[in-house]
């Protein structure tokens, strides 16, 4: 089932490399969020506690809920336009994440034989990382960029859960990592930015009031 | 336990009177108290007239003493001047910046005593992070357009190399598969007694992962481009916290992790990378020193020079490293003057474009000759403390086995000294157009007072090297495994 639902992550990591909608990428979020959760509830079934549920729900509400809403809310409230202004061909961008994956795969069954590692779980995530800095490398909107950080912070989740779901305090220390987002996102509202503040003189593109 | 409280509560406490409060006078009296107590603690426990013990994820050992002393000091005399530096007239829309400052400086102790006293990887990581998210609104401080990038950039940067430590820190705990520390906690000193048992490569794949993420902080090239922006757009006061004590944070967790590796066989690999990063810093530091446009930047890629040397004297080993912890405690000092000056400059001239500084030392009498003093210190120039660090950090490195690298560092530093030199000589002594040759007045300020103060206590230290600082660097070398 961690494999499945690892490959279905992965699906979504190649959605969003070819993507060039904003919306697109939230909804991704949402879907990464979702499949988190699962994974995070998947290996306490057996013995299903509240404790075990307060992660994975506080999980829900941040990352399914509460951040996508906040995404699309600044997106409406600056008046964003959807297009994600990529710097790089969304085909050499395919290209580049295909063979990056490609090689984290074959790294990751290769370290597999050294140690007790799912290898799936583990390259996903690892993946997810890679595609969350490539994101933030190629993409120009700072909207965007926050949506790389959440993808690379899924990834770090992710992998996370497959080298030490038995130790879930340092998975729960990962989830510190949302507060970043969150500021991201709150500077990019009080601001009034809607696109880019690193243009060539330098200057803030600010939404007219 | 009370020591623990007094060292983080406190500053926590103030931090809230500081919210509450509107007075800025009330709040520096305040955060200067609390400071000042802080610094007391920290001195109490450096000379070892308290004897704190270990409490939940914190404790203390040679290491974090001396540098809980060094944040505490350089805390102290940056919050000294800030009453005075919050009055001065700044951009227009800077009342909120003003507003937030005391409380985000009490903050900023809190998140980096808790991260130097944290013998817990998740702690140390959380600890981290605190630091980032109070320091960055001080960098916006004067709400400016170039103020506001610095500051996403700064975040931005850092908060993914937080995420790559974060990473490291899961490896470090996939080293542990199989051994008995498989599913325990990451405090660093079990690490440290079954590092042998440790994987070797993901212990490697960890080293590399928070070296890398924690870069982003210290200001290690090529990671650094975020950390220069930042600490050359913030307040000077702040610019001297950030050379001084975040980057020293940082540093400390990647010698935790240099403890852990160093019984191990990956322990030439570490050591190799802090050369690496160590050399290519000051070699960045090389090149900008080529086109200094502006002096603020030129201070903030010096810092980067001298934490290159301070890695270059890690990854050595021997009398290096003992050198580089000496370079440590200087540089945080040296900062704090160099600093100081490049902002009551910027403040009289309105610049930070080194074209458009001019006789300083007849303008700016008293600031011109602490820039040019703080300069020649930071230059590692006798009698100040810069000197007998590097001294030591080049004799390791002559007798390790790799010798040619002096040659190389001495070449990219004789290069910084020339050019940097030649900017600040520009800024000091060049004539303005139709400039009458007449000496200004400059009142002599609580800035000046701290700058001076500063180099005075640090080359006492340099030359005198009190007993206890040789003892407790000795007991970190001892505690590396690291003895000349």
């Amino acid at each position: 089932m961690q494999n499945v639902l690892s490959i279905l992550f992965c699906l979504s990591l190649f959605y969003i490399t070819v993507t060039s909608n904003v919306r697109a990428y939230i909804s991704v979020l949402r879907f990464q969020g979702i499949l988190l959760v699962i994974l995070m509830i998947l290996p306490f079934i057996p013995d299903l506690s509240i404790f075990a549920l307060i992660l994975p729900l506080t999980m829900l509400i941040v990352k399914v809920i509460l951040v996508p809403q906040y995404m699309t809310k600044i997106m409406n409230d600056l008046n964003m336009k959807r297009d994600i202004e990529s710097t790089i061909q969304q085909f050499n961008f395919l290209l580049l994440v295909c063979f990056s994956m490609a090689i984290i795969f074959l790294v990751s069954n290769y370290l597999s034989k050294s140690t007790d590692i799912a290898v799936i779980p583990f390259a996903t995530g690892f993946s997810a990382v890679t595609v969350g800095i490539y994101i933030i490398i190629f993409r120009k909107k700072l909207l965007v960029h926050v949506a790389g950080f959440l993808v690379l912070e899924n990834g770090i989740f992710l992998f996370g859960l497959a080298v030490a779901s038995e130790f879930p305090v340092i998975i729960e220390l990962g989830s510190l990592l949302d507060i970043f987002a969150v500021v991201f996102l709150m500077g990019i509202a009080i601001n009034k930015i809607s696109s880019t503040i690193f243009t060539n003189d330098r200057r803030i593109q600010r939404r007219d009031p | 336990m009370t020591l623990l409280l007094i060292l983080a509560i406190l500053p926590v406490v103030t931090a809230l009177i500081c919210l509450i409060l509107k007075s800025w006078k009330v709040q520096y009296a305040l955060t200067l108290s609390s400071s000042l107590i802080h610094l007391a603690v920290s001195f109490g426990i450096f000379i070892g007239y308290f004897t704190p013990g270990t409490t939940f994820m914190f404790g203390f050992d040679a290491l974090s003493k001396l540098f809980l002393l060094v944040l505490s000091n350089t805390y102290f005399w940056i919050v000294l001047v800030s009453y005075s530096y919050i009055k001065l007239p700044v951009e227009s829309d800077s009342t909120s910046g003003k507003k937030y400052y005391f409380m985000l400086m009490n903050f900023y102790l809190v998140a980096n005593t808790a991260a130097v006293l944290s013998n817990h990887f998740g702690m140390y990581w959380v600890a981290v992070e605190m630091t980032t998210l109070s320091v960055a609104p001080l960098v916006y401080y004067s709400r400016s357009e170039e103020s506001l990038v610095a500051m996403w950039k700064y975040l931005f940067i850092v908060s993914v190399g937080i995420a790559f430590a974060f990473i490291g820190i899961l490896f470090l705990a996939l080293s542990a598969k199989g051994t008995i520390l498989d599913g325990e906690q990451l405090y660093f000193a079990e690490y440290m007694k079954n590092a042998a048992t440790l994987s070797p490569i993901w212990l490697k794949a960890s080293f590399i992962f928070i070296f890398v993420g924690l870069s982003t902080k210290i200001g290690i090239a090529p990671m650094h481009s975020g950390d220069i922006d930042a600490t050359s757009s913030a307040p000077s006061p702040i610019a001297a916290l950030f050379s001084g004590t975040l980057r020293i944070t940082a540093l400390l967790g990647v010698l935790r992790m240099f403890q852990i590796i160093r019984p191990t066989g990956s322990f030439e690999f570490a050591k190799g990378l802090l050369i690496i990063g160590g050399l290519f810093s000051i070699f960045v530091a090389f090149i900008y020193m080529f086109r200094v446009t502006d002096y603020k930047k030129m201070v903030a890629y010096s810092s980067v020079e001298h934490l290159g040397i301070i890695a270059l004297g890690i990854g050595t080993g021997g009398i290096a490293f003992i050198g580089a912890l000496y370079h440590i405690v200087f540089n945080s000092m040296t900062k704090v003057g160099l600093f100081l000056c490049a902002g009551k400059i910027h403040l009289k001239y309105n610049s930070r474009n080194v074209s458009d500084i001019f006789s300083v030392l007849n303008r700016l009498p008293w600031t011109g000759w602490i820039f040019f003093i703080s300069f020649f210190a930071v230059s590692g120039i006798p009698p100040f403390g810069f000197f007998f660090s590097e001294i030591r950090i080049f004799e390791g490195v002559f007798f390790s086995d790799r010798p040619y690298l002096l040659i190389i560092a001495m070449i990219f530093l004789l290069f910084i000294f020339i050019n940097m030199g030649h900017t600040v000589f520009k800024m000091l002594y060049k004539r303005g157009k139709n400039e009458k040759v007449s000496i200004e007045s400059e009142k002599f300020d609580i800035f000046h007072f701290a700058s001076i103060s500063i180099l005075i206590v640090m080359v006492l230290i340099a030359v005198f090297n009190p007993a206890v600082l040789a003892d407790n660097i000795t007991s970190i070398a001892n505690d590396f495994g690291i003895l000349p």
